[in-house]
């Protein structure tokens, strides 16, 4: 090893007393991503109602709403928001004579803003470069926060990275309990990572007073986040719920085995659920979610493409999520009146669509397919952020 | 005027920027336009310049099928939230650097869009030598709207450095004629006996109605806007000066029968001394015969060996005085008892001969005598005659193809004897003659015999003109039919409105595909130029004409 290191990795096995064996290197992305409980929940206790008409037992058909002029005279959704990463496996650390994966990461955060039918910008775009490693790297008694965060920023100072301009954002660990597959703990973190910031994004959103009954925030994925391990500020979900008075999160990925198996006459009725009808909404709240027992959603599911031209029943409908945000509504589900607003919205965000551009069209709304290739193409190329370990 | 920053260079893997060519963005409503100048910064603080040569839209639509999903699978009804993403990109051609840098453009570069200067630097027009107005041109919208004055290099245009003139486009629309004698008004005014050391000359022949018949009347119509043009261009809007009009004689005083002009007119023409009337006379015309043959395909060459026995003045043609004689003694020739003569003349040649020139020489223009008191003249004597700054407008509008054929041929000859002969002092005649030929496809047409007295001297003009200052200003519908030795010799080239047919010819393989496609949606006044100093081609506007225009033709 050479004194003076010219890669990331050198620097941390130097400085962490460990062993960098230059493993090869790879995108994950590119080859098999570990499943994680992102976008749905196992278990949707489907007997609370989660909307005000309480009446309402079957679908609801939303063709007539769709002409309503008050509802379409505007459209609802302002503000588009997608996070996304990319992990890659840059490299096997040896400390205590056990390997253990160092996996890098690009984290992507991308909202943007519709002002008109023709002027679609980024509002805001945040890129951050991490690393996850075990938490073995520290071999002293110190906190492992402070020690990650220190050696950070001495690596930041090292010229070979001064050079190109590039500075890690973050270096993450995970634990090294025995016989844990390292590498999805090591992915997670930086999922968690990206989750913290998208939902620091929310937060810019509602500082900035953008947010209102006119202008809602559409997000990619689920609303219902993934427990977060550390307790930063935006892992409390109480504190910060009002923020999402008028966020609604659509969900593509939604698995239809999981409501099968909970619910078979869910299953079914998402899967016959004709073009352009909703479900009734319900009412859950999720253990999932850390410090926060009393934060409730309401859910939906959307059939915005008719079946006969999907691959899959499922496909052409997606699930649909609105934190409820006071008492009332906790108590009562949202109002239909708005459910179906957002519907008739989404319905008609489904148009351009992305056919022939992402397999996923069916269920993919525009403006979010728009908000993710943009945050793609902000990424660093693969090889040389890969050439920076 | 601030910079207007339009879009940045993309340079990508499957179109790179290039020492001739560069791409780049700009939102989908910016308006730009083929022959639009942009500027791109480029390295070292240098601009490099580029005309916008192709403009394109796209989307991020994979297929016309994903539209078509989009649309709801087909719903025309569907008002979508949002439109596609789409942007314009752009194709320019490079047309210099202030640096003289050719590197390529970089990507990313901002493009914005140049000052009137600017343009006027980057099209190489601010230091044109010898200018000589050809017109405006018009870039950009709104408040970046420009105009500028273009003018050629009178030096490649008329002599020495390079001549001759050649303009197309089709009938009516592309204005070839008011084109012609708006840049030759510019060159009577600028080019003054008294201040210039080269001396001009017009010879206009008159082929359609009453076109060119009043070119020193002005044009009470033209507004005030139109006016604006010519003092931008350092023109006075004026019509032309010193103008000679000359009409087909034609028998029993009837001045009209053979012209389109109305008779008081000719009349007044006439009394005003400014009018004449010509003739042709078999003693002194009879060797411009073949002239009459130009249009007849001669492969054994009959027709020039009757012609030589004639000009030679063998059998009795030598002794004849007039047309009428002549035609009695060809008649008895075509006889079929005929024994005179040379006896590998047939009388079948010589009947054809007779077939072809009968219809001509009955034309009232072949008299007996010309009676310079009554203001007749031969056009070549006429012609010889040519005075600086001088304008000699020939009609032959009403006359037969053939006989229009006949005296066009005489008057180019005429000029070029007289270029040629040492009849008149050198000194006195004009420096520069400059010829306009309208309807050049019936004289050096590619589907004109070879053999033809007309195209021999054309092509002779064409080739040896410059030298000589015979300049032909040659006006067609289609550029592609005419003789390659004709166009080939011209400096200058303007391309008015034509037709799809016609820019899917060889000739204009060269022009990019947009320009192309511009070239039939051209309005009238509105021309795409070619000139040796310019270094690109120019999409320019020339105002109406000067002088008096007649509502029918």
């Amino acid at each position: 090893m050479s004194a003076y290191p010219s890669r990331i990795l050198d620097f941390i096995a130097n400085e962490t007393k460990g062993y960098s064996y230059k493993s090869f290197k790879y995108c994950y992305d590119d080859n098999w991503v570990p499943t994680l409980p992102y976008d749905d929940k196992k278990v949707v206790d489907f007997k609370h109602k989660g909307e005000t008409d309480s009446q309402l037992e079957k679908n609801k058909d939303l063709t007539s709403l769709l002409k309503d002029e008050r509802l379409i005279r505007k459209p609802l959704f302002g503000y588009f928001l997608d996070g996304s990463r990319r992990t890659y496996k840059v490299d096997d650390l040896a400390y205590d004579k056990k390997l253990f994966p160092a996996v890098a990461g690009q984290i992507g955060i991308a909202c943007c803003e519709r002002i008109g039918k023709d002027h679609f910008t980024s509002w805001r775009f945040e890129h951050s470069l991490v690393l996850a490693i075990s938490e073995k790297a520290n071999a002293g008694s110190g906190d492992s926060t402070s020690f990650f965060t220190k050696l950070r920023m001495n690596l930041n100072k090292q010229t070979f990275l001064d050079r190109k301009n590039i500075a890690l954002d973050k270096i993450l660990y995970y634990q090294s309990a025995e016989n844990s597959e390292y590498e999805k703990k090591a992915i997670a973190r930086i999922q968690d990572e990206m989750i913290d910031k998208e939902k620091k994004m929310v937060n810019c959103l509602v500082g900035e007073r953008l947010l209102s009954g006119n202008s809602y925030l559409l997000k990619d994925g689920s609303l219902e986040y993934a427990e977060m391990k550390d307790k930063g500020e935006f892992g409390k979900w109480s504190k910060i719920k009002n923020n999402y008075q008028y966020v609604v999160g659509a969900s593509k990925a939604f698995n239809p085995e999981i409501l099968a198996s909970s619910n078979k006459r869910i299953a079914r009725i998402i899967a016959e659920l004709p073009l352009y009808h909703r479900t009734p909404a319900i009412k859950y709240t999720t253990e999932r979610v850390r410090f926060s027992k009393d934060i409730w959603f309401s859910v939906w599911y959307l059939r915005i493409r008719a079946a006969r031209y999907c691959h899959s029943p499922y496909d052409g409908v997606i699930k649909l999520e609105k934190v409820l945000v006071n008492e009332r509504e906790e108590k009562r589900g949202l109002t239909s009146d708005e459910i179906d607003l957002i519907s008739v919205n989404i319905i008609r965000e489904s148009f351009p669509v992305c056919y022939g551009q992402d397999s996923r069209w069916a269920k993919h709304l525009y403006p979010i397919f728009l908000t993710e290739r943009y945050a793609k193409s902000k990424y660093l190329s693969d090889l040389h952020f890969i050439n920076l370990f | 005027m601030m910079t207007t920053v339009i879009g940045k260079i993309a340079a990508t893997e499957k179109a790179p920027t290039t020492i001739d060519e560069f791409f780049f963005w700009t939102k989908q409503t910016q308006i730009l336009s083929p022959f639009d100048v942009v500027k791109v910064n480029h390295i070292k603080g240098s601009i490099t310049f580029g005309v916008v040569e192709e403009i394109s839209h796209i989307t991020d639509s994979p297929s016309y099928l994903s539209n078509y999903i989009s649309s709801d699978f087909g719903d025309i009804t569907l008002e979508a939230n949002m439109h596609r993403i789409g942007m314009n990109y752009v194709k320019a051609k490079v047309i210099g650097n202030t640096n003289n840098i050719y590197t390529p453009v970089l990507n990313g570069s901002k493009v914005s869009l140049a000052s009137a200067a600017e343009v006027s630097k980057a099209l190489g027009l601010d230091k044109v030598p010898n200018k000589l107005p050809c017109g405006y041109l018009e870039m950009y919208e709104g408040k970046d709207r420009i105009t500028l004055p273009v003018n050629f290099n009178g030096h490649f245009l008329i002599g020495p450095e390079g001549a001759h003139l050649n303009i197309s486009g089709i009938s009516g629309l592309a204005a070839k004629t008011s084109y012609s004698m708006f840049l030759m008004r510019a060159i009577q005014e600028l080019y003054k006996p008294d201040d210039s050391t080269v001396d001009v000359a017009f010879v206009f022949f008159n082929v359609k109605g009453r076109d060119l018949l009043a070119i020193d009347e002005a044009n009470v119509g033209l507004s005030d806007l139109e006016k604006e043009k010519y003092t931008l261009l350092g023109l006075s809007a004026t019509p032309f000066q010193n103008v000679s009009y000359y009409y087909p004689y034609s028998q029993e005083g009837s001045i009209n029968s053979c012209s389109y002009g109305n008779p008081q007119d000719i009349q007044g023409q006439i009394e005003g001394g400014k009018g004449f009337k010509y003739k042709y006379v078999y003693e002194e015309d009879r060797e411009n015969l073949d002239l009459l043959l130009a249009n007849v395909s001669d492969t054994t060459g009959t027709m020039d060996s009757i012609i030589s026995y004639i000009i030679n003045g063998n059998g009795k043609f030598g002794s004849i005085e007039s047309w009428s004689e002549f035609l009695e003694e060809v008649r008895d020739y075509s006889r079929k008892d005929n024994k005179r003569g040379d006896k590998e003349i047939t009388v079948t040649s010589w009947r054809k001969f007779k077939r072809v020139i009968s219809k001509s020489l009955s034309h009232s223009i072949f008299a007996g005598r010309v009676v310079s008191g009554d203001r007749e003249v031969r056009i070549s004597d006429a012609v010889k005659g040519i005075r600086r700054n001088e304008v000699k407008v020939i009609d032959i509008a009403r006359l037969d193809q053939d006989t229009q054929a006949f005296v066009f041929g005489d008057v180019i000859r005429a000029i070029y004897n007289m270029k040629l002969s040492d009849e008149r002092e050198e000194d006195t005649i004009p420096s520069r003659i400059i010829v306009f030929i309208d309807e050049l496809n019936k004289y050096a047409s590619t589907d004109i015999p070879k053999n033809s007295p007309i195209l021999r001297q054309i092509i002779d003009i064409a080739e040896r003109g410059r030298s000589l200052g015979i300049i032909l200003f040659s006006v067609e519908q289609f550029r592609s039919a005419i003789h390659d030795r004709v166009k080939g010799n011209c400096s200058t080239h303007a391309y008015g409105r034509t037709n799809a047919i016609e820019v899917s010819k060889a000739d204009y393989r060269f022009v990019p595909k947009v320009y192309k496609n511009m070239m039939t949606r051209l309005s009238p006044g509105e021309y795409i130029l070619e000139h040796p100093t310019f270094r690109s081609l120019l999409n320019i506007k020339f105002p109406r004409e000067v002088y008096k225009q007649f509502k029918n033709g």
